[in-house]
């Protein structure tokens, strides 16, 4: 304890009261906080790299002192505004669009009376997380090229335009969120699930007891069940505005569709790693999770307000 | 009125039944096709002839992915990361989530604020490179485990499983004179299956496909885990390699290869998955209060 | 009770999980502990040297080319494979925590060229006339990898020019063509391939050029520079200008949107990868691919299992409107050998590793490195090497040795491999042929720091522009606007420095 505290002697042993009470809980957490303390906060002197021209063979130490130029330099760049609203559009389908089918998926699963079809459906949608974003993509490319294509030539035989999916732009983000969707929305129950499991049986015989039906249930018990694990997830999700899967986001791009597919992620990439600007994408990244803090910290507050715990 | 009812749960059930069945149609059918391609000749994936099974059947991928003991040899180390890998990471956030989970812990908000604040900052590659260095870890297989021992977005999701199950578990427990861990290993983590059976596997998943980290740690190629080996197929296979032919004469292996590699990296993840599986049975809670 | 079992199982995971931790590798990596003279009769200790080099292959190769080098030039090589895929990442990350080998197989452009500058780097212009095979290599191509006139690397060799096109012999017999002389010929080609029906099923269901989403390594820049553009750089009215101010740059475009709305190439080449393009060949959906012709081999592997009548040929002589053939040249060699000096600390150490460069470049080591162990990966046939038939064996043996060849079959007397199949046989020879037209890049030895920081984001404008134009998604007005932007954010300085060192170097 710090004796530059003023702290009535009284409150100090009631500090140390508790803190002893809950001994064992400290000890718990020490493990962790060790880790974090060592692997994530002492390499947190990276970040001063953003505010230098890092040169790796001169280290952090020796390299030169720019002050805020890489930060002028992203937001004076004129794409700047173009990627900000390219990676707000882009989360806002994200959230909008995605985030509620794993729950939706999830409680269908649930109202399913066969234990042995449940369990091959969930293993199914599943199965797609597995597969790499270059897998994901190219097999897409199969599908929706104009040159045979097997999307295409579907429409050719029913008499209608070819449409060129891959090089326009108005059809990047409806590639985009599709395939999140298809990679992701069979993982994403699995959460979801688990809340559910955790549900206590009793609750629903009391209700089937007050002659509830199957979507009654759903919404009174099983919905307000998994509430706190929803709202985690998309507190976690907001914070995560910026980041969008560099990988996926870079195999989509190309020459026609940047006016909307270029992001925070794959700018750098361009104007960073490849150059060794290391100091830039630092900073990139730098802005990324001050942005995300302050949305975390807002989302977090949000929640509290409306009597969730929220995540801190 | 009580007809009407069961009709209309009846109608409910095979509509569900139906949708689900063709979700999930529509996330294997690519997976077939990959699977079947794995087993095609060049010239049929080449041709775009077949969809999901092709007509001629050859092990040729199967064989030259596993003509040398590497991949096997491989496989075998990144079977034992992610089982210890997996085992170690459960046990510190279980720990770790379990006393922030806890109300009447003072600092409680101040703790968990640290913890979600590094998954917004890093301080990048290179000083955690130096952070593996100096903790002694580089070429040793612990190198892909201690540096990743938790990801606090599994670590939050237990928390607020811990802090939905009702306190008077706690309270029971405490009545028998048990101490926090006692709470926690005989009362919290039984009843808390379906989570930990959830978290585990999420971090199997990641163990499992580590690959970075072995290539950035490890500069001995022996240690490599099997997903280095995959991913550089993959890679190469889709021409996406850093400085691609232009540079090389050698022609990247072949789609049929490709896809068999696919294959080989989820089949394992697959066969774990039953085991889980039965974890996400309700019920879990039944009679557990009143022990 | 509990906590004590808990607290042991965590000791006991902790202990289980240190003890895998600090066993050696096997005996061909990783570092050996016992240097020094113990137990082998006084043998001087062999010179340690330690490589870093990309890795294009699945899995690091069988030791045993490595253990007959380290026999050979009596040294103990610890060579580190670097998977490709994560190459630079891997680079950087070793630059930073001074963990650089002695000799790096890396590029010299963007960030390596400030380090090159900065002095990471040896200089070896003095030393490398003190070595007997050293000294042969080829003064224009160690000329090509200089900065600030200084010599900084080791090189492996590459044809400069291994352009040019690969099209379906038996269809160009079926419609009456032959070898396309000049591009109009190619343009014909490309149109009856396409609306002629060469393949006699009936259907219209080919397309003349199979091409790739890359402005480089695939169609553009060669058909660009068989138009007469020059290489990045050309000059106009005796000051350097970039290629695509010329007309020339902007023909070639206009014949690609040509091809494109005409359907004579497949058309979402911007975004086709090189798997796919090659898979157009092999299922006779296309019938021409321009790019290295190299790839002979492969395409017709992939084709003769669908087609085994199908019949390929290679052809580079294709002229511009001059009526004068003219190709695109490369630098003439791959990743230049660097000497850090982190690695390297002293002169004397930088002469052992010198001098075993010198030894990987005696024949009987470059001919292990580039074909492998003779009678077991190749046999001799008229003074010349045959790969044995067993293609899984060399990928696995032999291949990941070539990125550390030194020099080429030029400049190290390697032996020059015989192909069976005929077509890659002249593929060999036309390189050869084409060494006497090609076009060099202007630049390549001139420096200009805007070009070393930021050539990626600009290059790519003129990139997105060129697509948006041969898609027909842009006009001439609007790709002249992209080139006022590539002006304005950097561009205009770029030539100025380029030209400020072009009037120094004259």
């Amino acid at each position: 304890m710090n004796s530059q505290l003023t702290l009535s002697s009284g409150k100090r042993a009631h500090i140390m009261r508790s803190i002893l009470k809950n001994k064992w809980l400290y000890l718990m957490i020490f493990p962790g906080l060790l880790y974090i303390l060592i692997y994530k906060y002492i390499p947190m002197y990276g970040l001063i790299i953003s505010f230098q021209n890092y040169k790796s063979y001169h280290g952090i130490l020796g390299s030169e002192w720019v002050g805020f130029e890489h930060f002028e330099r992203l937001f004076g760049s004129p794409d700047f505004w173009m990627i900000f609203s390219n990676t707000i559009i882009l989360f806002a389908l994200q959230l909008l669009i995605f985030f509620p089918i794993p729950i939706i998926l999830a409680l269908m699963l649930n109202e399913l009376r066969s234990e042995k079809y449940k369990r091959t459906v969930q293993t199914l949608i599943y199965l797609p997380h597995f597969m790499s974003w270059v897998i994901v993509v190219s097999l897409s490319f199969v599908i929706f090229t104009v040159d045979g294509g097997i999307f295409n030539s579907l429409l050719e035989v029913l008499g209608f335009e070819k449409i060129n999916f891959l090089l326009k732009e108005e059809w990047f983000r409806p590639m985009y969120i599709l395939q999140v969707i298809w990679r992701e929305a069979g993982w994403g129950t699995i959460i979801f699930l688990a809340a559910i499991a955790s549900v206590d049986p009793q609750l629903y015989e009391a209700a089937k007891m007050d002659g509830a039906g199957r979507i009654r249930q759903m919404l009174n018990i099983t919905l307000p069940a998994i509430k706190s694990v929803i709202v985690v997830l998309l507190i976690l999700k907001i914070g995560d505005v910026l980041e969008l899967g560099f990988e996926h986001v870079y195999l989509l791009l190309n020459s026609t569709n940047r006016q909307v597919a270029e992001i925070f992620d794959t700018y750098v990439y361009v104007t960073g790693i490849h150059q060794g600007q290391l100091s830039y994408s630092t900073a990139v990244g730098f802005f990324k999770g001050f942005v995300g803090l302050v949305l975390v910290i807002g989302a977090n507050w949000l929640a509290k307000k409306y009597g969730e715990d929220g995540i801190y | 009125m009580v007809g009407d009812k069961a009709w209309g749960g009846r109608i409910f059930n095979g509509v569900n039944m139906v949708l689900l069945g063709i979700i999930g149609l529509v996330t294997v059918l690519p997976f077939i096709h990959v699977f079947g391609s794995s087993f095609a000749t060049a010239g049929e994936i080449a041709s775009k002839k077949f969809l999901l099974i092709p007509t001629e059947f050859t092990l040729d991928a199967y064989r030259y992915i596993f003509s040398t003991s590497t991949l096997t040899r491989s496989m075998l180390v990144s079977i034992g990361v992610t089982a210890f890998g997996t085992i170690w990471s459960m046990l510190i956030s279980v720990l770790t989530a379990y006393g922030l989970s806890r109300k009447d812990l003072m600092g409680r908000n101040w703790i968990m604020f640290l913890f979600v604040f590094t998954m917004l900052f890093n301080g990048g590659m290179i000083p955690t490179f130096l952070a593996v260095k100096e903790t002694g870890l580089l070429n040793s297989y612990l190198a892909l485990i201690i540096p990743v021992s938790i990801n606090v977005f599994n670590m939050i999701i237990l928390k607020t499983f811990f802090q939905g199950l009702p306190d008077a578990l706690e309270e029971s427990a405490k009545i028998d004179g048990c101490n926090d861990f006692g709470i926690l290993f005989r009362i919290i983590i039984p009843c808390s299956l379906p989570a930990i059976a959830t978290i585990s596997l999420f971090y199997a998943v990641t163990y499992w496909n580590t690959y970075m980290h072995a290539i950035l740690y490890l500069s001995d190629a022996a240690k490599w885990p099997a997903q280095v080996l995959l991913r550089q197929i993959i890679v190469l296979a889709s021409g996406l390699s850093y400085d691609n032919a232009v540079y090389t004469d050698v022609p990247p292996p072949s789609q049929a290869v490709k896809m068999a590699v696919i294959v080989v990296a989820t089949v394992p993840v697959l066969l774990v998955y039953p085991f889980l599986q039965k974890h996400f049975a309700k019920g879990a809670l039944l009679g557990s209060v009143k022990a | 009770m509990k906590r004590r079992v808990a607290i042991s199982m965590f000791m006991a995971l902790t202990l289980l999980l240190s003890a895998c931790g600090n066993g050696n590798g096997n005996a061909s990596t990783g570092g050996k502990e016992n240097e020094g003279t113990e137990g082998s009769g006084g043998q001087a200790a062999r010179a340690k040297i330690s490589i870093m080099t990309p890795l294009h292959m699945a899995e690091t190769p069988d030791a045993k080319i490595e253990q007959l080098i380290e026999e050979k030039l009596n040294v103990d090589l610890d060579i580190q494979w670097i998977p490709a895929s994560t190459f630079p990442d891997r680079m950087s990350a070793a630059f930073a925590t001074s963990s650089l080998t002695d000799i790096v197989n890396i590029s010299i452009t963007g960030a390596n060229r400030e380090a090159i500058r900065d002095g990471q780097f040896w200089d070896i212009s003095s030393y490398i006339d003190q070595y007997e095979n050293l000294k042969k290599l080829n003064p224009e191509v160690l000329n090509n990898t200089k900065v600030d006139g200084k010599l900084y690397a080791l090189y492996q060799g590459r044809p400069l020019s291994r352009q040019g096109i690969i099209y379906r012999q038996d269809w160009a017999e079926q419609l009456g063509l032959s070898d396309p002389q000049n591009l109009d010929e190619l343009y014909t080609m490309l149109e009856k391939f396409t609306n002629e029906d060469p393949d006699q099923n009936g259907q219209k269901d080919t397309v003349g050029l199979a091409e790739r989403g890359d402005l480089v390594s695939g169609a553009f820049k060669t058909i660009a520079s068989w138009n007469g553009t020059p290489n990045e750089w050309g000059v106009m009215d005796g000051k350097l200008a970039p290629a695509f101010m010329f007309p020339e740059y902007q023909e070639t475009m206009e014949f690609f949107k040509k091809l494109r709305s005409n359907g004579y190439i497949n058309s979402d080449f911007p975004v086709t990868s090189k798997t796919e393009q090659q898979n157009l060949i092999m299922n006779s959906k296309a019938g021409a691919y321009i790019g290295c012709m190299c790839d002979v081999q492969q395409l017709y592997t992939g084709l003769a299992q669908l087609q085994p009548d199908a019949q390929l040929e290679v052809f580079n002589q294709v002229k511009g409107p001059s009526g004068k053939f003219t190709v695109f040249s490369g630098p003439g060699f791959n990743h230049p050998y660097l000497f850090p000096k982190s690695a390297i600390k002293t002169e004397e150490k930088l002469k052992q590793v010198l001098a075993f460069m010198d030894g990987m470049m005696s024949p009987e080591i470059a001919n292990m490195l580039y074909w492998g162990i003779e009678n077991e990966h190749y046999t001799v046939v008229d003074g010349m090497a045959v790969p044995v038939k067993e293609q899984g064996k060399i990928d696995r043996d032999v291949k990941p040795y070539n990125t550390i060849e030194v020099g080429d079959s030029a400049t190290n007397n390697r032996l020059e491999g015989k192909y069976d199949y005929a077509p890659m046989q002249k593929a060999q020879e036309l390189f050869a042929d084409n060494e006497a037209y090609v076009v060099p890049d202007p630049t390549l030895m001139l420096d200009s720091d805007t070009f070393t920081k930021h050539k990626d984001r600009l290059a790519q404008i003129i990139t997105d522009a060129t697509y948006n134009y041969m898609l027909g998604e842009m006009d001439e007005a609007g790709f002249n606007k992209a080139v006022e932007r590539w002006k304005s954010e950097g561009g205009t300085q770029m030539i100025e420095e380029f030209n400020a060192a072009y009037e120094q170097n004259k």
